[in-house]
């Protein structure tokens, strides 16, 4: 036995392993050099060009499924929404909720007014300028997708250029402000919320007619900046945005829409302005529909 | 990986990137969103290789950020990587571990969520540090909930390859 030939097991080889890896390595590089092309592209170029209208093109085309998914998915969010409901009393609280985001909007609207009365002589000359955002259209449009991540603070919605939206087209929900239009296609548009951190709105408050800048905080809050300490702003003031006040320097809102209600006010030795957390009134993290404020005048 | 199999593994990225935009974006636990499109792609880069995780990590990428109409490679980007390394895993140490699914999801989900970080602070964008670090542990229980079905139904679509057809550059031994 043991002088016999032992038939040795045939190894096997893998002939073509060293090839597949180097195609493995080769479209690994390829993709990867696709990626940070079309990233590349896409960042310096976020708001046109060829890229751009391709991107906008795919998204058009994707739309149909999306719409599809959100409508298969809708009686499961119901569901959950109902029995999330009687956990919570739905129906009463339901009640209550839109009878509290009517008397809000109402009493933001006659409140809004009624500080600007006292204004309105003083901003007359700048509310008759051409710049001046006096009128807006509403265009409603439903939200096609959502923040997935702490990185992302944008909706997108199917309201495009066909529909007047442009760059810097405020945003808003039944509840008040949401953000403002950052990118435009021919049937979609890019919503940066509140929340982003390149996010800016000057903001009074209706209470104590302090202004200040409404900004994103830790946590994907919101704050009131640049309130300086000696003024005084107190918990629940209601802000709105604070608008126009000089003609030559147009700001992105129009004067009266409401943001929120002051959550917390803070004072530090260290820091140069009062710390004031806001409270949004739109829910910002479940949005379904919003309406985009087009300027029917000189926008 | 034959051509039906790319057809039923495109297929399933697809539905998996517009779910993943249009519902489950949604779904926000603690600060995180189940990633059905992530596990998805672990399925398919385990059952096909290193190939076909990257591949499928490139189209994918390019649908969810068409989708949802951000910034164009991004997503594919940490996509391709996750579903390479994945593919690697699967194609070598992984094969024929019951939990190499689950074991791949949970570590994808920490290194997409810092390759997501890392690029958004190379681009010189928010990149919230805090939030992503907080949001790791629902993401990753949400994501390992998903893995048993997703993971089920992709092999029984896409049944695992011959042994002898995966590349063994680690052997293991006994």
């Amino acid at each position: 036995m043991l002088a016999s030939s032992v038939q040795r097991s045939k190894s096997n080889p893998y002939p073509s392993k060293a090839r597949s890896a180097l195609v493995r390595r080769i479209v690994l590089t390829v993709l990867v050099l696709g990626a940070l092309t079309l990233l590349t592209i896409s960042f310096r170029s976020p708001t046109s060009g060829a890229l751009h209208d391709a991107q906008g093109i795919a998204a058009s085309g994707l739309r149909p499924f999306q719409i599809a998914a959100a409508r298969v998915a809708r009686p499961f969010r119901d569901a959950y929404d109902y029995v999330d409901g009687l956990a919570s009393a739905k129906s009463q609280n339901e009640k209550l909720r839109r009878e509290v985001s009517r008397l809000r909007a109402q009493a933001s609207a006659s409140e809004a007014l009624a500080a600007r009365s006292a204004e309105l002589e003083k901003l007359l000359k700048y509310e008759q300028g051409k710049t001046y955002p006096k009128d807006y259209r509403a265009v409603n449009a439903a939200v096609t997708s959502f923040p997935a991540g702490p990185f992302t603070q944008q909706i997108a919605i199917d309201a495009g250029a066909d529909r007047g939206l442009r760059i810097n087209t405020p945003v808003v929900s039944g509840d008040g402000l949401v953000g403002r239009v950052t990118n435009v296609y021919s049937h979609s548009a890019v919503v940066t919320l509140l929340t982003d951190a390149n996010s800016y709105v000057s903001a009074r408050d209706l209470d104590t007619g302090v202004r200040g800048l409404i900004r994103h905080g830790q946590g994907n809050t919101l704050i009131l900046d640049q309130v300086a300490k000696q003024v005084v702003v107190n918990k629940g003031d209601q802000l709105v945005t604070d608008g126009t006040r000089d003609a030559r320097y147009p700001d992105l809102y129009p004067y009266g829409i409401p943001i929120g209600t002051v959550s917390s006010v803070g004072i530090q030795d260290t820091a140069s302005f009062l710390q004031v957390q806001v409270e949004p009134y739109a829910n910002l993290g479940s949005l379904d529909s919003v309406a985009a404020l087009v300027a029917t005048k000189g926008g | 990986m034959s051509l039906l199999d790319g057809g039923k593994a495109a297929v399933l990225l697809f539905v998996a990137a517009i779910a993943q935009v249009s519902i489950f974006g949604q779904a926000r636990v603690l600060g995180a969103v189940p990633d059905l499109l992530l596990v998805t792609l672990v399925a398919v880069a385990l059952l096909r290789g290193s190939l076909a995780g990257a591949v499928g990590g490139f189209y994918a990428g390019l649908l969810v950020d068409s989708a949802s109409l951000g910034e164009l490679g991004l997503t594919s980007l940490v996509l391709t990587v996750s579903g390479y390394w994945i593919g690697r895993y699967g194609e070598t140490t992984g094969r024929d571990r019951a939990h190499a699914p689950f074991l791949s999801v949970a570590v994808v989900t920490v290194l997409y969520g810092f390759g997501l970080l890392v690029v958004h602070f190379v681009l010189g964008e928010s990149a919230p540090a805090g939030a992503v670090v907080r949001s790791l542990a629902p993401a990753i229980a949400m994501n390992l909930v998903l893995t048993g079905p997703v993971y089920a139904l992709v092999r029984r679509l896409l049944r695992p390859e011959n042994r002898d057809e995966l590349s063994a550059e680690v052997q293991l031994l006994g």
